[in-house]
């Protein structure tokens, strides 16, 4: 691995033994000093605070075991949170990407006004999450929300609905607003991956009388598989980790219905000082990040081959 | 299904040629039905918005979807004083400009050292560094607040800067490692034959050439920054020190009963950073995507 270029061409005969590059260690320092403090170390603190219930200001930490993952395994609020990080995985993962492969379909001959659409559809990408969820809350707004008020000019009821006060609507419309913004992400993926479809193909289906979902069936998606697989682990970590824009619209609430495990766990730890637990919850999110981003790595690796 | 079908009809009766003329017509014609109702769904919101800003609550109140005329200018001159804005947006600045070169700088380095150069623990550092990339900023949290505590940076600016940076430099290292290793080796074999010692090959020959993977390092950590919301809303607790998009959460939360003020509030967080997008697009989406791709 270390100097593949020597092995042939003219340094081939006259190749240096393989020294040691002592400077390599102060390119290092920086970043492993900063990494070790700040990453690798609550990596490591994370999982100890979760053997204590330590509640963030006393100074004695009781060393628990494994109490708080117990607890976590009959804790009902966690199995609510985790449902709707399923629900998450299903409906914002289908939603933000069948929305973002039609937009890319869409713009995938490049018609006229193509980079004002791509600027357009990828803008919410570039607010961040929170911000994104902070502008649908006030559209859900009842009474002085935008939909309310579009319900109110064209008297459509339905619109002037709380959608974000009921525990039936709230997780919907929170992920409506993160279908809305994350689409684009995928909508420029997939775009990029079009662009490689063999278009001979394409024509050959044609040719041979192939309708445009005929073609679209088993032309194109075919030779997008791997980046669908792609774009689909990455959808599904984003859906763990899911917190910004539940946080900023909901807090989870209202009575846990849009709690997932990233505000549960916020909850915990700052606003009711259970650190202990907090700390566990965060292990969970931890295992399921590190499995999923296995599958990943694995996917990748194959694809590279 | 446009260019690369034109030349097929030829091939075909005059009559059949007209038909399927005129159903590719209808086909393009509902293609750009559906893209400007999709534009409009994207772009509503901000129009809205935009407008709000700039009307009294009375005005929304009378005609909602009306043009803000005359354009209160109040609202932005109260975001920008009683809601902060003029420290919120300063800080935001300070922090991405922080972030971005400590990331650049360090991720620079180490993706050299872990791509270029032959030290023992090498493969060990670079496993290492998959920690930062798999797991999310939650995991963390927790003890990374007790420690900036306990570094009595908690209260400070440099209570968001350096987890930032910290946090950001397992992609960078990536990033810049893989950028690195694109480069061909003999450039670099060539300056040391000349006698360059290894930091002169570095900086002399491959830092300049490394410009393009700089550029979309800095720009994804300049989104990650600008866009930062778990982070400050852990490690920033004071109101005077926080970035635009965790103020926005609070400063809506204050004047929730007044339209125009929180519409001044979301122009000033957002205008500034879709005018940076809109200037630097390719690079933006570049960004996000090398980030996705990680």
């Amino acid at each position: 691995m270390a100097y593949p270029m020597r092995q042939r061409g003219l340094l081939s005969g006259i190749t240096r033994p393989r020294r040691v590059n002592w400077i390599a260690y102060l390119f290092m320092l920086p970043t492993v000093v900063l990494y070790s403090l700040f990453v690798l170390y609550p990596f490591v603190a994370s999982f100890s605070l979760s053997l204590t219930d330590w509640n963030g200001a006393d100074s004695v930490r009781t060393f628990v075991g494994f109490d708080n993952y117990v607890r976590l395994v009959r804790d009902g609020v966690l199995r609510t949170a985790l449902t709707h990080n399923l629900v998450w995985m299903v409906v914002g993962s289908a939603g933000g990407i069948g929305l973002g492969f039609l937009l890319a379909l869409l713009v995938w001959h490049r018609p006229r006004g193509f980079v004002l659409f791509r600027t357009v559809f990828f803008l919410p990408q570039v607010l961040g999450a929170a911000v994104v969820g902070i502008i649908w809350k006030l559209i859900y707004r009842p009474y002085k929300g935008l939909l309310y008020e579009l319900g109110e000019t064209f008297d459509i009821p339905f619109l002037r609905f709380p959608f974000l006060g009921e525990t039936t609507t709230a997780l919907g419309a929170i992920l409506a607003a993160a279908i809305w913004a994350g689409a684009g992400f995928f909508f420029v993926i997939l775009l990029a991956g079009l662009q490689n479809v063999d278009r001979d193909l394409l024509d050959a289906a044609r040719v041979d009388g192939a309708s445009g979902a005929q073609r679209l069936r088993h032309v194109v998606v075919p030779q997008l598989a791997p980046i669908f697989t792609l774009v689909l682990v990455l959808a599904l970590i984003g859906s763990l980790n899911v917190f910004d824009i539940v946080w900023a619209m909901t807090e989870g609430g209202p009575a846990n219905s849009t709690e997932v495990i990233g505000t549960y766990s916020y909850t915990k730890a700052f606003l009711e000082s259970n650190v202990g637990y907090a700390a566990a919850l965060t292990m969970v999110m931890t295992a399921l990040a590190i499995g999923v981003s296995a599958v990943l790595i694995r996917i990748r690796a194959r694809q590279e081959v | 299904m446009g260019t690369t079908a034109r030349s097929l009809p030829r091939t075909r009766p005059v009559t059949a040629d007209r038909s399927w003329r005129l159903r590719q017509r209808l086909l393009a014609a509902g293609r750009y039905a559906l893209l400007i109702g999709f534009l409009v769904v994207f772009l509503v919101p901000f129009v809205w918005y935009a407008s709000m800003a700039l009307k009294t609550e009375r005005q929304i109140a009378a005609s909602p979807f009306g043009l803000p005329i005359p354009p209160a200018w109040d609202n932005l001159e109260q975001a920008w004083t009683l809601g902060r804005y003029s420290q919120y947006l300063p800080n935001t600045v300070v922090y991405a400009v922080a972030v971005i070169a400590g990331v650049c700088t360090f991720s620079c380095l180490s993706g050299y050292a872990l791509a270029r150069l032959t030290f023992p623990g090498r493969n060990l550092m670079f496993l290492l560094l998959l920690v930062g990339i798999t797991v999310p900023f939650q995991s963390l949290m927790i003890p990374t607040y007790y420690l900036a505590r306990d570094l009595n940076i908690l209260g400070t600016r440099l209570g968001m800067i350096v987890p930032a940076t910290a946090f950001g430099l397992s992609f960078g290292s990536f990033l810049m490692r893989a950028f690195f290793r694109g480069l061909p080796e003999e450039i670099a074999d060539a300056a040391r034959v000349d006698g360059g010692s290894e930091w002169r090959v570095f900086r002399d020959v491959m830092l300049p050439l490394a410009r393009p993977g700089l550029a979309t390092l800095a720009t994804f950590s300049f989104l990650e920054t600008w866009t930062a919301f778990l982070l400050p809303l852990v490690l920033v607790q004071r109101d005077e020190l926080r970035p635009v998009s965790l103020g926005l959460l609070f400063f809506t939360g204050r004047y929730s009963s007044d339209r125009g003020l929180i519409a001044a509030g979301v122009m000033f967080t957002i205008v500034p950073i879709i005018l940076v997008y809109i200037a630097l697009q390719r690079k933006f989406i570049e960004g996000i995507t090398a980030g996705a791709l990680k």
